[in-house]
């Protein structure tokens, strides 16, 4: 039976990993190449990479950095922030990871997306879709660090990509993020109900009952994990670890 | 010396990596020099079927890879869209595909009311079918990093040597005689793969 | 790789009949019977801090009752400094027995082992202890260490005991907490030869001003007026509570494991990467030093271990070095293969041709004296710092 898969999403800012509260604040959690090894010496099932300041700040990918990432990971490493081009993506493939996120550029241009599937798969695309409530309290799609809003909602965005040739779905709440307060099991469920493609929860995640919660009402395929793997406890120091495995087994 | 075939598709610094790591001496090579005198030959590949048989054929490996396969008989294994290659066509493309195995690469199809999304994503398990020296030592906890959206049909259920379940059974890994292939990711796929590149290496 | 020079056993050595440090070890004196002036410390410590007798007992006692007092409404009453290893982990439970209310404080140099973060994880959340910790920019760290390398000197990870101390200081003020412990077993451990090594905040600042590259926001090092205003003026006690009780290493592994999950990471200090680094390979082929003399020195004084057999050990055994570390290493450090052997090849130097404080501390004996005896630092510190030195090169 396929298993669910539970992945460190982990933040890149310049050459360090931080870790922010929706969206915003970053603090500083550590070198990635050795938490990289960390995760890999724990047998993590996947990881997640996500450079926040490329697309504020128009930067390349840091392909150097993310060349060693890959070198120390024996599991699937996928890779977002600031992909723009096919050739971007080109080349964070020869590197030597499997899949690439792209949020930002895609809504002004889904072809991107059908580019990249039609030479390398469309399990080698994940589309990011980043939900935040507006002053109304409404459900909206955001991008470019939640600065800019589209005006597809989250369901109707979800088909769009898709329909571009996406492998994968990376759904993150930014209100919930880094609050350990639980995922948006509503916004979550509704997208997982209207897609046929894997869909990645994200976003506020703080215990193995929020896990549970995200699998069995939400219908994820696999969640992400952010302050639980790199924080000791909420408000508390920087430690990197990782839910007891057999814990995780029990989820169903 | 396990020489790995660099057709321009393929997570080649990953499958390296990990050869290095359980000291395997390999060489990555798209010279047809090279590839005819290889001892041992591994043919990774990710992305599009027609694509990569596109690739093949430009560079002109078709030929000398069949031969090593067929007339050399030498251990040669196919990972993931590799292992789609050896088939003989794939639902995925019109191109032929290098036939090394009597097989064919058809889609995922699964009733709207399941559900199991596609592609098949994640880490799973894998059950011993025929014996084979690739996966000697296996184990029921034995899982490896799948990610594919059409999956293998052997001609003859004697060359699936691995089985996955994903919607009903499928070969997740075949033989035919020297030609090897695994749908799943042993590069990617931690201890089981290490243990998984380490038979091949002593074939 | 450079093969570790080999000790000759018939070249002249002279060996302590007790212990087995040998004439190579700096300002080591052999009294009349042939036994070294490092195992009489040792019995000199032991005798006053009654260590593992009713005297040790009493003494630690007492301590904790201090504890309890001055920490008795705040939200924790102690520091406890955590690395993943052996001698923290076992405080941080002995604290919890005791009846401390401990606050676990690690200080993380981005180069920890998942042993140790596992470790870590596993006792704090069983003892339901929280965490504070303080990780260093690794760009800045790695900027540190690479200074170090390129002054050919020894103490390549002074900065993160330095670092450790302060973080430990820093926590124990935000939260108003006095005592800090640590884990630091003399028995255990062994005394560290005095002069063979040394650091302190001045040094760790020459070094990295005449090597380093980055302006350091994040590293916490430690200053002489900081290190006077956490001892003098905030008043935080260093206690050590081994030196008064029957600590045993191997039977508080075996504790550990059992209750806590605690997993073994195979040799001191090699539950961190740099430290595994700096033990196994920067100090044996760089400086020909090989520092398990200490650890089995001090298995052979306190009878854990048969003289011969640590002797077999340290001059065949090679130090254990875990596979791909050295290319870690310059991987982190950005040197090239011939960079590498490069600096790996220069002539060594010693911290005594580089600006510290040590002479300032020499000076103010009278004043570390009355403060060793407060525990406001370790005896230890006031042995090592204070005096002056002959060291043999």
């Amino acid at each position: 039976m396929l298993l669910i898969r539970y992945i460190p999403c982990l933040l890149l800012k310049d050459n360090g990993l931080v870790k922010t509260v929706k969206f915003k604040n970053p603090k500083y959690i550590g070198d990635p190449i050795n938490t990289v090894r960390i995760f890999n010496e724990k047998e993590v099932d996947e990881l997640i990479f996500l450079d926040i300041d490329a697309t504020p700040k128009n930067k390349e990918p840091n392909y150097k950095l993310l060349a060693e990432i890959a070198n120390e990971c024996f599991m699937p490493l996928a890779y977002g922030g600031g992909i723009k081009t096919f050739d971007q993506a080109q080349k964070i493939f020869n590197i030597g990871i499997e899949k690439v996120a792209i949020n930002s550029s895609v809504h002004e241009n889904l072809n991107l997306i059908t580019q990249i599937s039609e030479v390398y798969g469309s399990q080698a695309v994940i589309g990011v879709i980043d939900v935040k409530k507006n002053f109304f309290g409404k459900k909206e799609v955001v991008y470019n660090s939640a600065n800019n809003k589209s005006k597809f909602s989250p369901n109707e965005w979800a088909q769009k990509l898709v329909n571009a040739g996406v492998g994968e779905i990376l759904v993150t709440s930014v209100d919930n993020e880094g609050t350990w307060s639980g995922f948006d099991i509503e916004t979550i469920k509704s997208i997982t109900e209207s897609v046929n493609v894997p869909v990645v929860a994200n976003g506020g995640a703080g215990n193995v009952e929020h896990l549970k919660d995200a699998i069995v009402k939400g219908k994820a395929s696999a969640v992400a994990m952010g302050s639980m793997v790199v924080y000791q406890k909420k408000d508390f120091g920087v430690l990197i670890n990782f839910p007891n495995k057999q814990l995780l087994n029990e989820i169903k | 010396m396990i020489t790995i075939i660099n057709y321009g598709l393929g997570n080649l610094g990953s499958v390296q990596n990990m050869l290095k790591r359980i000291g395997a001496p390999c060489k990555i090579t798209s010279d047809l020099k090279e590839i005819e005198e290889a001892e041992k030959i591994l043919l990774p590949g990710v992305g599009a079927f027609d694509s990569a048989i596109q690739k093949i054929d430009e560079l002109n490996l078709r030929s000398v890879l069949v031969h090593k396969a067929k007339v050399d008989k030498i251990p040669f294994l196919g990972i993931c869209l590799g292992m789609q290659l050896l088939t003989r066509s794939s639902e995925e493309g019109i191109l032929s595909g290098l036939d090394l195995v009597p097989a064919k690469t058809i889609k995922f199809k699964f009733e709207n009311t399941s559900n199991l999304k596609i592609p098949h994503m994640g880490w799973n398990y894998v059950t011993q079918n025929t014996p084979s020296k690739l996966t000697e030592g296996f184990t029921a906890d034995h899982r490896f990093y799948f990610v594919h959206s059409y999956k293998v049909v052997c001609d003859n259920p004697t060359n699936s040597i691995l089985k996955t379940n994903y919607g009903g059974d499928f070969d997740s890994a075949i033989q035919n005689e020297n030609v090897y292939g695994t749908q799943f990711h042993p590069e990617k796929s931690h201890k089981y793969g290490m243990h998984l590149l380490t038979n091949f290496s002593k074939i | 790789m450079q093969p570790t020079k080999k000790r000759s056993l018939s070249e002249g050595y002279k060996i302590c009949k007790k212990c087995i440090y040998d004439n190579s070890v700096p300002s080591i004196v052999f009294d009349e019977k042939g036994i070294c002036n490092y195992c009489k410390m040792t019995d000199d410590l032991i005798a006053e801090y009654g260590t593992g007798n009713s005297k040790g007992q009493e003494l630690i006692s007492k301590i904790i009752e201090e504890i309890k007092l001055t920490g008795k409404n705040k939200k924790y009453d102690c520091v406890v400094g955590v690395s993943g290893g052996t001698d923290s982990s076992y405080m941080l439970h002995w604290a919890i027995e005791n009846g401390l209310r401990p606050l676990a404080v690690h200080y993380d140099n981005t180069y920890n082992t998942a042993i140790a973060t596992q470790n870590i994880t596993n006792i704090t959340s069983k003892l339901n202890v929280d965490l504070y910790t303080l990780v260093v920019d690794n760009n800045e760290v790695d900027d540190i260490y690479k200074a170090f390398f390129l002054a050919n000197v020894s103490e390549i990870d002074a900065c993160t005991d330095i670092a450790l101390a302060e973080t430990m200081y820093r926590a124990a003020d935000k939260f108003g907490i006095k005592h800090v412990l640590e884990g630091h077993s003399f028995i255990e451990e062994g005394i560290s030869p005095l002069g063979k090594n040394y650091f302190d905040g001045k040094y760790i600042a020459s070094i990295h001003k005449q090597f380093g590259k980055l302006k350091l926001k994040t590293f916490p090092n430690m200053p002489f007026w900081t290190f006077i205003k956490w001892i003098a003026v905030k008043k935080i006690k260093k206690i050590r509570p081994y030196w008064y009780l029957n600590y045993n290493k191997e039977d508080a592994k075996i504790l550990l494991k059992e209750k806590y999950g605690w997993q073994d990471y195979g040799g001191h200090h090699l539950e961190n990467r740099m430290t595994a680094f700096s033990h196994s390979v920067y100090f044996p082929q760089k400086f020909d030093i090989d520092y398990r003399n200490n650890t089995l020195a001090a298995k052979v004084r306190n009878g854990k271990m048969e003289r011969e057999a640590a002797i077999k050990e340290y001059y065949e055994t090679p130090p254990f070095i875990e596979e791909g570390l050295i290319d870690y290493i310059k991987k982190r450090m950005n040197f090239s293969d011939e960079e590498y052997e490069k600096v790996m090849k220069a002539k060594p130097k010693y911290w005594y041709e580089y600006p510290t404080y040590k002479k300032r501390f020499e000076r103010l004996r009278p004043l570390f004296a009355i403060l060793y005896k407060s525990n406001l630092v370790p005896k230890s510190f006031y042995m090592k710092y204070c005096f002056p030195v002959t060291y043999t090169k």
